[in-house]
């Protein structure tokens, strides 16, 4: 075994923890220490490494129907130039994902940068087209009414994600350190259970979804994707639960199924606010557009949507993944 | 089915089996270089073959009390579980086949692998 003669440089290391991947950054850093002789000996292995590493995370936290969705929407929004430029950095930010739930102040931090943002376009928007007297066709109550949305827009969206953080921490920790197997497995059989029960609910009202969305003439290729998932998540047998596990066996399992669900339901979330990012970009591409101001209110509301979007995934994800860290540090109690 | 290990693989898996409770990281790396000699095998390498298998179930792994050694970090530990005992078997099953076919062809049974 390596020793460590050496630790390495404060910065460096500071530097080579930014760069390895949040999943892998324990593990990785503590190896890359323990392993160091010199500061140029680190860095060295520390470039040899971290590129797997990277690769390895982008790997492993590909959701393809996800990515094939988000695909599809910014090429409907930005066209291809953009989607071959974005796709590539949203593998890459997936690689970084947090391992735990973002900090209460930086997701309302998000929220008011958001809404503070739509309020300056539309005040930029009226000091271009004055209120007084109309013009546009738009008459001064819509002003006002804008206005007052506008004004409204920050709360909700901060209500929103106090929600979901208030929400996040109502979860009752899996353990403090210990854990019987038996308790383990009775776990990760209530969660079987209630994936279960979620993904049979989730079905029926995707399929609802996609009929109601035939009638509403729908894009077929929604249509489609609504009916796939719903078929998947009916047809979609968990795995039982296992009879003769050991605690670390039915921990990996427990973790695998986590990822596994979480996966689904990141891709479930951009699909149920897919047929409105679609109206949306119709409503853009369309003769309506033409007026400047519902062509802004179209972009702000394409902007909320995809927060509310990626602050689900962010809060839900993050959960997932704080409770498979737990996991990991449970010890087995007799 | 059991599933089929590549060379890579096979060298890691057997790194952790003969490391027994002592298999993380640094100690795998280790033992991989050791296995595979003359070639030298990447630390990244190492760790992103560890990550796939344990997606294929073939190893578990869970985090150590943190140490000093290591910078107040804890070690990933990992674990070969029965599906990867089963593809180890039957790729040893394989390579034993393969040594006694050319033991046989290269000569007889004085042939031995250097």
């Amino acid at each position: 075994m390596e020793a460590a003669l050496n630790a390495p440089p404060e910065w460096l290391e500071r530097i080579v923890l930014l760069a390895i991947p949040p999943a892998a950054r324990e593990s990785v850093a503590g190896d890359l220490w323990e392993a160091c002789q010199d500061p140029r000996q680190y860095a060295a292995e520390a470039l040899r490494t971290v590129p797997f590493v990277i690769l390895s995370q982008m790997r492993r936290n590909l959701n393809p129907p996800t990515l094939m969705l988000q695909g599809m929407l910014i090429f409907l929004g930005m066209g291809g130039p953009a989607t071959l430029l974005l796709l590539p950095l949203l593998m890459v930010r997936d690689a970084y994902r947090p391992i735990s739930r973002p900090s209460p102040r930086r997701a309302i931090r998000v929220a008011v940068l958001l809404s503070s943002g739509a309020m300056v376009l539309l005040f930029l928007f009226m000091s271009i087209h004055p209120p007084f007297p109309v013009r546009g066709g738009v008459d001064s109550f819509t002003w006002l009414s804008l206005f007052l949305a506008a004004l409204f827009l920050s709360p909700f969206l901060c209500l929103f994600r106090a929600g979901l953080i208030m929400q996040g921490d109502r979860r009752k920790p899996l353990t403090a350190g210990t854990l019987s197997k038996d308790a383990l497995a009775q776990a990760y059989e209530r969660f079987l259970r209630g994936s279960f029960c979620r993904n049979v609910l989730e079905g029926v009202a995707l399929a609802f979804a996609a009929i109601s969305g035939f009638f509403f003439a729908w894009d077929a290729l929604l249509v489609g994707l609504f009916v796939l998932a719903a078929i998947y998540l009916l047809l979609d047998s968990l795995p039982g639960m296992p009879a003769a596990l050991d605690f670390v066996s039915l921990r990996a399992q427990y973790q695998r199924e986590l990822v596994r669900q979480e996966q689904l339901h990141r891709f479930l979330r951009w699909l149920w606010f897919a047929p409105v990012l679609v109206a949306l970009h119709n409503r853009l591409a369309g003769p309506a557009a033409a007026n400047s101001l519902i062509a802004l209110l179209n972009c702000v509301a394409v902007a909320i949507l995809c927060f509310l979007v990626a602050a689900l995934n962010h809060e839900h994800g993050g959960r997932v993944q704080e409770e498979i860290g737990d996991l990991d540090r449970v010890r087995e109690s007799f | 089915m059991t599933e089929s290990l590549g060379q890579f693989e096979q060298i890691v898996l057997t790194a952790i089996l003969a490391l027994e409770q002592n298999a993380y990281g640094v100690t795998i790396h280790a033992k991989v270089e050791e296995l595979s000699r003359p070639k030298k095998a990447a630390r990244g390498a190492v760790y992103a073959t560890l990550d796939r298998m344990e997606d294929k179930g073939l190893i578990s792994s869970w985090l150590s009390e943190p140490t000093k050694e290591r910078g107040g970090r804890s070690r990933r530990h990992y674990r070969i579980e029965k599906s990867g005992e089963k593809a180890l078997r039957e790729s040893a099953k394989t390579a034993q086949r393969l040594i006694e076919t050319i033991a046989q062809t290269l000569g007889g049974v004085a042939w031995k692998p250097r």
